[in-house]
């Protein structure tokens, strides 16, 4: 069974579809990476995946249980870390930690929450209102570890958190991950998922452009590279862009730029425009997972590779809501 | 025990805040001064509690307005209230928690306030004051802060927005309180119903007037506090003027004046926990 399942989830916000038929499953024990510019219906999913928001369309279920009817079952299993956690202003951090303990009816010690998210004992018996975005993000980490939860929800939780934080977090993950938790990290910045998540999703527009393993991902990444070559005139691509593995094949003045997606294909391609112009200068670069990131979610979305996983086939258009 | 935790949470807030103090602080010393000045006019406490209904019945909603209406108005725009509902809380143990931790408050300004008073009393009035009679009133004092946390409770659980949320308080305090008491003139229930009774034709009795006029949980709590002076209405020209000619009307006894206080506000906690119920969060 998975631990997060979406049927055709549909959200529309009058004419604004925030989530556009969304099939998506994350199994059991799995670091999900949930990723996508802001606005681009992160927060609606998971809000319906809370019972905050209810569906348009579609269904999705948590732990087995339907995250609209049961969402009580839901939330007894689950920890959040929710996006822009807000505390109880003259509550102690402390305070917010123990109230979670009880009504989960845990038994966690709230000084060793504390503690494993690295807020400061004594900051943790002062009242949260004066709390900086960091240590708030500490304490909103330790109500979702309460409990000992089947999964973790953690909605962008390394925003305001230092490099130190982060780091911690991803420990966090980690631990929790070998412990069995599934984990639901969305970010909209892949370098905070990249190291901790087994597959990453990518989210666009409501829609979810490519969900692959890291390692595909890095696959694909380390195929993709663009060389870069200085010519003396720039000739005819034609015979460049039909070398098998070139892309694209761009000119500026002075200068062509061949794209290939297997690194095989960089030779034959230089060869091709070597025989056509004069080289008098090449550089060759990878292109990164950053690079990647930004084609699935920028506007660009003819230019998004074939081998990209597309988990919708609903249209392009999303403005239709009547 | 989420309906407690959830309670526990919003009062110890409040109590770290000065609305809590605030409350209790405005009604007291309202309470006491009225008391107080009074002693030096008459002999009775009863009196004074005649004054103090009437000034309660003006001016208590609004004491306890800003301690009401944003109670969880405030949670859902400031976004803390991902961290109750993020756990496994009901939406009936979320909106009941604030209520009970809101009238809380309410109930313990007026406990303070009657104690004072009576405190004052004891030392300042010619007569010892009728025990009896002062429970009487302390008591419909506590249904009508009821009436009242229930009405601005329910009304902030039916919105996210905090000018929608006082726009809503302050219209049902200018319904219930001057509108339909009609205490300015032209702009009051009693008004319209001459008028319309001209325009129809018909002659609205005096009794049916005062029944519709009960059926505000403020006017109730006034036309309620006749029980406190049962047996001295005559004794002072003032009493004897608001409930000397009307002591057998139904409208004006206790069961019937705290039943209309406590189906005000259980009502409207009920259609603003039904409202929140259905309600989206974030």
């Amino acid at each position: 069974m998975p631990a997060i399942e979406t049927t055709g989830l549909t959200r529309r916000f009058d004419e604004l579809v925030a989530v556009d038929a969304l099939d998506l499953s994350v199994a059991e024990g799995e670091v999900f990476g949930f990723l996508g510019p802001n606005g681009a219906g992160k927060s609606t999913t998971i809000n319906i995946l809370l019972g905050f928001l209810d569906p348009s369309e579609g269904s999705a279920t948590v732990l087995g249980h339907d995250a609209t009817r049961d969402s009580r079952a839901v939330r007894r299993r689950i920890g959040l870390l929710p996006e822009g956690f807000a505390p109880y202003e003259n509550l102690t951090g402390r305070e917010h930690v123990r109230s979670a303990i009880e009504t989960k009816d845990a038994d966690d010690d709230p000084d060793e929450l504390i503690a494993r998210v690295g807020l400061d004992a004594e900051a943790a018996r002062r009242e949260a209102g004066g709390y900086s975005k960091g240590m708030t993000q500490r304490l909103a980490l330790a109500i979702a570890l309460v409990g000992d939860p089947d999964l973790l929800i953690l909605d962008e939780p390394s925003s305001g958190l230092d490099p130190k934080g982060a780091k911690l977090l991803r420990n966090l993950v980690r631990e929790e991950a070998a412990d069995g938790t599934t984990v639901f990290f969305s970010s909209h910045v892949l370098g905070q998922v990249e190291q901790v998540c087994d597959r990453v999703g990518i989210m666009n527009e409501g829609r979810m452009t490519a969900v692959d393993t890291i390692d595909n991902l890095r696959t694909r990444i380390d195929a993709e590279s663009v060389v870069e070559a200085d010519v003396e005139t720039v000739p005819d691509t034609e015979s460049i862009a039909a070398v098998e593995g070139v892309r694209e094949v761009t000119t500026l003045p002075g200068r062509v730029r061949i794209a290939c997606t297997t690194p095989a294909a960089k030779m034959p391609a230089l060869r091709a425009l070597d025989s056509a112009a004069t080289v008098t200068d090449i550089a060759i670069e990878d292109a990164s997972l950053e690079a990647l990131f930004e084609e699935y979610t920028g506007d660009s979305d003819a230019d998004a590779p074939e081998t990209a996983a597309a988990e919708t086939a609903a249209p392009a258009s999303g403005g239709d809501a009547a | 025990m989420s309906l407690y935790t959830v309670a526990r949470d919003d009062f110890t807030n409040a109590r770290r805040s000065f609305v809590v103090l605030g409350v209790i602080g405005v009604f007291t010393l309202m309470v006491a001064l009225i008391v107080g000045l009074d002693s030096g006019h008459h002999p009775d406490l009863y009196r004074a509690l005649f004054d103090v209904s009437f000034f309660l019945f003006l001016v208590f909603p609004i004491i306890i307005a800003p301690l009401a209406y944003l109670s969880i108005t405030g949670d859902r725009s400031s976004g803390a209230i991902t961290f109750s509902m993020g756990l496994p809380n009901s939406r009936a143990e979320y909106v009941f928690g604030k209520l009970l931790s809101r009238l809380g408050v309410a109930l313990a300004a007026v406990l303070v306030g009657m104690a004072v008073a009576l405190a004052i009393a004891f030392a300042t009035y010619t007569n010892a004051p009728d025990l009896v009679r002062f429970g009487k009133f302390t008591l419909i004092t506590l249904l009508f802060s009821f009436s009242f946390i229930g009405i601005f409770v329910g009304i902030s659980a039916t919105t996210a927005n905090r000018s929608r949320a006082m726009l809503g308080v302050f219209g049902a305090y200018f319904l219930l309180v001057p509108f339909w008491f009609g205490f300015l003139p032209v702009v009051g229930l009693p008004a319209l119903l001459n008028t319309a009774s001209d325009l129809l034709g018909v002659t609205i009795s005096e009794s049916t007037t005062g029944l519709i006029r009960s059926l505000s949980p403020a006017t109730s709590y006034l036309f309620g506090t006749e029980m406190v002076y049962s047996g001295v209405v005559d004794s002072y020209p003032m009493i004897q003027q608001n409930f000397g000619e009307t002591p057998d009307k139904f409208y004006m006894r206790f069961w019937f004046n705290s039943l209309v206080m406590f189906v005000w506000g259980a009502g409207s906690m009920l259609v603003g926990y039904l409202s929140f119920r259905r309600s989206e969060l974030g």
